[in-house]
């Protein structure tokens, strides 16, 4: 993601909506693509409000830093946007189960970076419900400590507990047999072909200066659009038409 | 006959903890028994099982002595996970030991670490979730089942790989009564016909004692083994059969319902007729659902509830898993909103905290200060109230040192207390509890009951959600039985339970329908 053009930012937040819209799956982490959507929000928002602190360094704000600033921001909605997407919609475990043996133990470790997400949405949710029928209704700020404690103290334990249950379920014993065979089929095929042809084209883009990757900004113009990029963008829906896997044994 | 564990001497406390929760214990367990691990709360049960996977002391620090063997090995010399293959164990708390999203994978988690083959697998999974029934549920994320089937889960995860010797942290505090024979029949049948060794810690002994051969009693940090009569006489416990025992002096001491009814039929007891606890609340209405409907998402779980609850009155929910309790103590307490119907208090909605208070089936979700007192004295001041937390603790039997100990650090059943006394802290004029027993000995239920009758004598109410049968003998003016989101009973718990072939209590079951618990008969006795 090193493009500010937002025809490209707009084409791949789409295409990350539409995959997130095909294949959401019920459970908490429905809720960590809207909570995703949020952070990219506030951190557009944050991004631009820092432009407009400039008069405090005496440095004057001018429409070409507030487009930059507008931009940047985008670029780090959209990159939040695609992570909410993958974490909806990808299992960790499936992760954990598609990868290499020898990647085993960092791929574990991604996993269950992933289902940190929905965990804490849910132990959130849990909690500040908890709360409130106990009659914390005072000063939010003075709550505060009421959410936070739990949830911290929750996700503290429950890690503690999936190590040592993992432990006492054998992990890390040495070979592994896995149970569901993966097959490399037709949908699989076309989407790693897909993104390597996405992260191709961006490269080359990016190496040549074709496609204008990035906005100019002085002069402010308006970036060329090249139909090459925008089919790479799109690209990146293609998970959306696939069929949900189907798993096989 | 080999012994599936042996403890030679052992002595262990927790880092930082002064006093030892197991001193100098040795015992053995044969191999092909099956086990009640029977204890006050917090005497050390869950303690005494984790010894027995390596989890303490590997996980756990602390002082440890003494050797633990289990199938001939050290735990101490390997890991617990190089002991997976001889041991399976299933926490307290199912939730959190479910590595992986899918049922059929989580089944398939502990096969694969010990390198099964594929066919193997499919196998054994099969037929775990036949014996276990949960075939419906093997392409569901362990994330969105209810607590009931969680716990199935987690039971059939350990089973799979087919340990030698299972260990189960109250496996059915979370199952409702048929869900919990099924679950204990099943473990019977693997021990008589494969030898399988189970050790099951358990409050709830009257779903258990009938059927285990073996007790190991855990007080003061010591373990005494034998029959399940004699073990549950020495630490002074025991279903309320055998409270009934005692009471009218049988010998041998019942551990079921079916010895206690011999008993009963060999010498009948003189009884006068039992006090009705049963009182008219008509008129005195607090707070109604009226056509109540509510649900999540596209699932409707409440179908047209029409519920009042009257001053002064203790309102038992009862019904299978995922009949809706939960769902109708949310909406009761304000914070689930109705699809159609309504909840007034009075003549307004509720509000969370102020009219209802509730206490969730996890007490970890309430508690999050660093000692119980300030827990307490929080919630007072969130109500702007006065109180004294020594006074409030004391009611449910607890003493005033804890008031100083971190509430993480408590028991299960402990924590459980001091989560109920937090959220009561609020003087709501409602107060809902869901599944509020878990964990607790006959000891802290009786002074949780003796607590909720002070609470409602000041014309408030109780709502409870349980599974717990007992309990609700104990503490129910009106027992409402909810089945596929409708209200399918509701009266008297003489008329509801009493004569109900899954729901009876004990006492019930030996003398019919209008008794109901063993206090009855010892009132009926002395006089």
């Amino acid at each position: 993601m090193s493009t500010t053009n937002p025809f490209y930012l707009i084409v791949i937040g789409a295409a990350a909506w539409l995959v997130y819209a095909a294949h959401r799956r019920p459970g908490p982490q429905l809720r960590s693509f809207r909570i995703f959507i949020w952070f990219g929000a506030i951190a557009m928002a944050a991004r631009t409000a820092l432009v407009l602190l400039n008069p405090v360094l005496h440095i004057a704000i001018t429409t070409s830093s507030v487009v930059v600033a507008l931009l940047e921001g985008a670029r780090i909605a959209v990159l939040l946007c695609v992570f909410g997407t993958f974490n909806s919609v990808s299992d960790p475990y499936d992760l954990l189960r598609l990868s290499p043996r020898r990647l085993y133990e960092p791929v574990l470790a991604a996993g269950l970076a992933l289902s940190l997400a929905p965990r804490t949405i849910a132990t959130v949710a849990e909690v500040r419900e908890a709360q409130r029928v106990r009659g914390a209704n005072a000063a939010r700020w003075r709550a505060l400590p009421a959410l936070v404690v739990p949830v911290l103290e929750t996700g503290m334990e429950e890690a503690v507990a999936l190590a040592e249950s993992m432990d006492a379920r054998g992990h890390g014993r040495g070979r592994r047999t896995s149970y569901r065979v993966s097959s490399w089929d037709l949908g699989s095929g076309t989407m790693v072909i897909a993104s390597l042809l996405v992260l191709g084209t961006i490269a080359w883009s990016a190496a040549t200066g074709r496609g204008d990757l990035s906005v100019a900004m002085s002069p402010l113009q308006w970036p060329g659009v090249s139909p090459v990029l925008v089919t790479a963008s799109a690209a990146i829906a293609i998970p959306a038409f696939l069929p949900g896997r189907e798993e096989g044994r | 006959m080999t012994d599936a564990v042996t403890f030679e001497r052992v002595t262990f406390a927790y880092p930082g903890a002064g006093d030892a929760v197991l001193s100098d214990v040795s015992f053995e367990v044969p191999e092909g028994s099956f086990v009640l691990v029977a204890g006050a709360t917090g005497a050390g049960k869950s303690t005494l099982l984790r010894a027995m996977n390596g989890l303490v002391p590997h996980f756990s620090g602390g002082r440890f002595r003494g050797v633990v063997r289990v199938g001939g090995t050290d735990t101490r010399a390997v890991a617990p996970r190089e002991l997976s293959h001889e041991v399976a164990f299933v926490p307290q708390d199912p939730g959190a030991s479910f590595v992986v999203d899918r049922v059929e994978d989580e089944l398939a988690y502990a096969m694969e670490n010990l390198a099964f083959d594929r066919n193997r697998m499919r196998r054994r999974i099969e037929e775990t979730l036949d014996l276990l029934d949960l075939a419906h549920l093997r392409d569901r994320s362990v994330r969105t089942i209810s607590g009931g089937e969680r716990q199935r889960v987690a039971i059939a995860a350990a089973l799979t790989p087919g340990p030698r010797l299972l260990l189960l942290d109250e496996p059915t505090s979370q199952l409702d009564p048929q869900g919990a024979e099924n679950v204990l029949a099943a473990l019977q049948r693997l021990v008589h016909d494969l030898g399988m060794t189970v050790l099951i810690a358990e409050h709830r002994l009257e779903r258990v004692a009938g059927f285990v051969d073996l007790a190991l009693g855990i007080a003061a940090g010591n373990v005494t083994t034998g029959s399940p009569q004699d073990v549950l006489e020495r630490v002074g416990l025991g279903p309320p059969v055998a409270r009934l025992g005692r009471l009218l002096e049988w010998k041998p001491l019942p551990l079921t319902v079916r010895d206690a009814r011999r008993h009963a039929a060999d010498s009948p007891p003189d009884l006068s007729p039992p006090t009705k606890r049963h009182r008219s609340f008509r008129g005195g209405e607090l707070m109604a659902a009226r056509l109540l409907r509510a649900g999540y998402g596209p699932k409707v779980v409440l179908h047209g509830i029409d519920l009042e609850i009257a001053r002064g009155e203790s309102v038992v929910l009862v019904g299978r898993n995922g009949a809706g309790k939960t769902t109708l103590l949310r909406c009761m307490a304000g914070l689930h909103p109705p699809l159609s119907g309504r909840v007034l208090f009075e003549t307004e909605p509720p509000r969370p905290g102020t009219d209802v208070a509730l206490c969730p089936q996890r007490p970890e979700s309430v508690l999050f200060r660093e000692t119980v007192q300030e827990e307490i004295t929080t919630t007072l001041e969130w109500k702007q109230r006065t109180g004294d937390p020594a006074e409030l603790i004391a009611y449910f039997g607890l003493p005033a040192a804890i008031l100083q100990v971190h509430p993480r650090d408590l028991s299960a059943g402990q924590r459980q207390l001091i989560a109920i006394a937090a959220v009561a802290a609020t003087g709501a004029r409602v107060l809902a509890l869901d599944e509020p027993s878990r964990g607790l000995d006959a000891e802290s239920k009786r002074h949780l009951v003796s607590f909720l009758e002070r609470y409602v004598s000041d014309d408030r109410a109780v709502i409870v959600a349980t599974h717990d049968v007992e309990l609700a003998a104990l503490i129910a003016h009106r027992v409402v039985m909810l089945a596929g989101g409708e209200i399918v009973a509701q009266g008297s718990p003489e008329g509801v339970l009493g004569d109900s072939p899954v729901f009876a209590p004990q006492t019930a079951r030996v003398f019919g329908p209008r008794w109901l618990t063993p206090d009855q008969v010892a009132e009926a006795v002395a006089r």
